[in-house]
């Protein structure tokens, strides 16, 4: 073992520009991390697990939270609330956080990437793609729901991969992908309001409920495919990020400094495609998730870091905490998450930015 | 005040070069340079002089920011080579040529909110790998750059709230950080008041002068071009008109014939090297029609 550097650095001497960054070296192995996204990220750590913790504590059978942290933790059994902990309420918490996480880092590599903070994974096609596949699955085959993730995630991929190869020309240009993105969404977007229109009554409920983005019903067979998904894609997603630090200063900026353009954004673009796609079938295209949190998780770290874990976890969290309101808000009666999401992100967005902009640091 | 901090060129991080070998050199052969359709450049050889500041001057769509984006392979050449070290830039890794050439482009984006120090950071991508993303030469260089570009004491600062002439510090002191041998710099006092200007081409003088950078630039201003250029390049319609040291290339009839401009060439009182007085229609003395 070589020599271990652990400390943060500070801006008072001349020649140290680091102020604010641990900088960990063991042996050969070096890094750089922004302290305020560690302490950011800790704190949101703690959000969402009180978020899971909760949501699986209420329901029309309420659980004293003593139990749920003593089941979840392991240490004391909750007794006959242990059946409604692990196969009902935890699974469905948990799907939510994986779904928000997967689409706050899917989120944040496309608004990189793109250099443009309205971009999200849904101009690539991913919704879109879900979206026609699933409600042709619905209308047309009537298929069972686990064949309706199936078809989402095959719809989203393709489409994915359409307006990729359409936006080849020499490599691709972040201009030509929001274009040619914009261009399929909205021919799958009318294929699926000419598949509605054909439907039959029950089948249009079904795919309306679909379409809005749910978590009802979300078992282990969801979370099961959903974890797996996030630990192959997510380290490829975090490797990628050192290309993605220099893609932000424009591609010839980024070519000068020995980025290889194609493989690099064809890299990015499968992990943030990825991700949004599995997110999309597990739970319907939820609005908002992949625009806001990688918007709010910036906000909240400052312009040091790409913050692609503060994402995910904004993404966790608002997922969580959506899903607990669209659960217990008008009771008896259960909201669609995706119809909750806009209502509980956007506020908090809003208020990032115009505080931002009070003490002048808005973009 | 971060103004008055003073650029100090021979704190600019060391050049990695790795030691026992010449230094690095840049030439291009027979090029063919084009967009889409239209050729812009055709059978362009050219040697670029090691340690020296060339400054590729010309008129507006000559080819001469086309000729240093193939220089600096982000432009691939529809014929001929570009030969770093002797070897075809195409066919090395592209990592290794960011290690000994660098290229900061007319109009590189900063991302919203970034600070400076992050920014000059990112100039040490050629150096790092997932598993060393920051190392002892990683800051080192950083601190250097800082120092040399003199924005010190600008580390911290978020690189929209500067102006003009000090953001283009931060974007050489990146260039810097990557410690390549090679710079090559598209218009760099673009933008810039005369002022800014001239602090730039000063700072670019001084890091040449420090430990013999070659230096490779694009220009507008033919006079600065003079005054700063150890070796001038000339181009007109995509070749080159002619080049060598500014004193010996630099007369009425080249300049006549790269500008379609009328100029009376005398010589700059503070540095000596010429000095171009262009004339124009309404102070000609012998009022040709």
């Amino acid at each position: 073992m070589g020599a271990t550097t652990f400390g943060v650095r500070s801006g008072g001497r001349r020649l140290r520009s680091s102020s604010g960054l641990l900088t960990v070296r063991i042996g050969g192995l070096s890094t750089r991390v922004d302290a305020r996204a560690v302490v950011v990220s800790i704190g949101l750590a703690l959000v969402v697990a009180l978020g899971l913790a909760w949501s699986v504590s209420v329901g029309d059978f309420p659980i004293p939270i003593t139990d749920v942290v003593g089941e979840l933790t392991g240490l004391g059994g909750a007794g006959r609330s242990e059946l409604i902990i692990r196969q009902l309420r935890l699974p469905r918490a948990l799907t939510g956080v994986l779904v928000g996480a997967a689409l706050g880092v899917s989120g944040q590599i496309f608004q990189r990437m793109v250099r443009n903070p309205l971009a999200s994974p849904d101009i690539l096609g991913v919704s879109s793609g879900a979206a026609a596949a699933a409600v042709f699955a619905i209308v047309i085959v009537q298929a069972a729901s686990t064949a309706v993730t199936g078809f989402a995630l095959g719809g989203a991929v393709v489409a994915v991969a359409a307006i990729y190869v359409l936006a080849l020309k020499q490599g691709v240009s972040s201009y030509r992908l929001v274009l040619i993105g914009i261009g399929i969404t909205a021919m799958l977007d009318s294929v699926v309001a000419y598949l509605l229109t054909r439907a039959q009554l029950f089948d249009a409920q079904r795919a309306a409920m679909w379409l809005t983005g749910s978590l009802n019903g979300r078992g282990w067979d969801f979370v099961g495919p959903l974890f797996a998904s996030l630990a192959v894609l997510l380290p490829l997603a975090i490797v990628a990020t050192r290309q993605l630090r220099a893609l932000e200063l424009g591609d010839e900026c980024a070519a000068g400094l020995g980025v290889g353009l194609t493989r690099s954004k064809l890299a990015l673009t499968l992990a943030g495609a990825g991700l949004a796609a599995v997110a999309t079938a597990a739970a319907g295209p939820v609005v908002f998730v992949a625009l806001a949190a990688p918007l709010i998780a910036r906000r909240l770290v400052g312009g040091r870091c790409v913050a692609l874990i503060p994402s995910a976890l904004v993404g966790a969290a608002v997922m969580v905490f959506a899903d607990l309101a669209a659960r217990r808000l008008f009771t008896p009666t259960e909201l669609p998450v995706g119809v909750v999401t806009a209502i509980v992100g956007a506020p908090i967005l809003l208020w990032l930015l115009v505080r931002a902009n009070r003490i002048g640091t808005g973009g | 005040m971060a103004e008055d901090e003073v650029a100090d060129a021979s704190l600019a991080p060391p050049i990695q070069h790795e030691p026992g070998t010449p230094p690095a050199s840049l030439a291009a052969e027979h090029l063919r340079l084009a967009y889409d359709d239209r050729i812009v450049v055709e059978d362009l050889s050219v040697a670029i002089p090691v340690g020296a500041i060339t400054v590729i001057v010309g008129a507006n769509a000559c080819g001469k920011s086309t000729l240093l984006r193939a220089l600096a392979r982000l432009l691939p050449p529809r014929a001929g080579t570009v030969l770093l070290d002797g070897k075809d830039i195409r066919r090395l890794p592209t990592r290794t040529v960011a290690q000994q050439l660098g290229m900061l482009p007319q109009q590189p984006i900063a991302p919203d909110g970034i600070v400076v120090s992050d920014l000059v950071a990112r100039g040490r991508h050629p150096h790092q790998r997932w598993f060393r993303q920051w190392s002892k030469e990683d800051q080192d260089a950083v601190d250097h750059a800082l120092a040399a570009t003199g924005i010190t004491a600008l580390a911290d600062r978020s690189v929209d709230e500067l102006s003009g002439g000090q953001r283009q510090r931060v974007w050489i002191a990146m260039a810097l950080a990557q410690g390549t041998e090679i710079l090559l710099l598209d218009e760099p006092t673009t933008f810039l008041d005369l002022a800014h200007q001239v602090e730039v081409l000063d700072l670019l003088a001084d890091l040449n002068a420090a430990d013999g950078r070659t230096i490779v630039c694009v220009l507008h201003d033919l006079n600065l071009a003079c005054r700063y250029a150890t070796h001038l390049i000339a181009m007109r319609d995509g070749a080159i008109a002619a080049q060598g040291p500014p004193a010996e290339v630099v007369t009425a009839d080249l300049v006549d014939h790269v500008f379609g401009l009328r100029a009376r060439i005398i010589a700059d009182p503070v540095a000596g090297s010429p000095l171009v007085i262009p004339i124009g229609r309404h102070h000609r003395p012998d009022r040709e029609g």
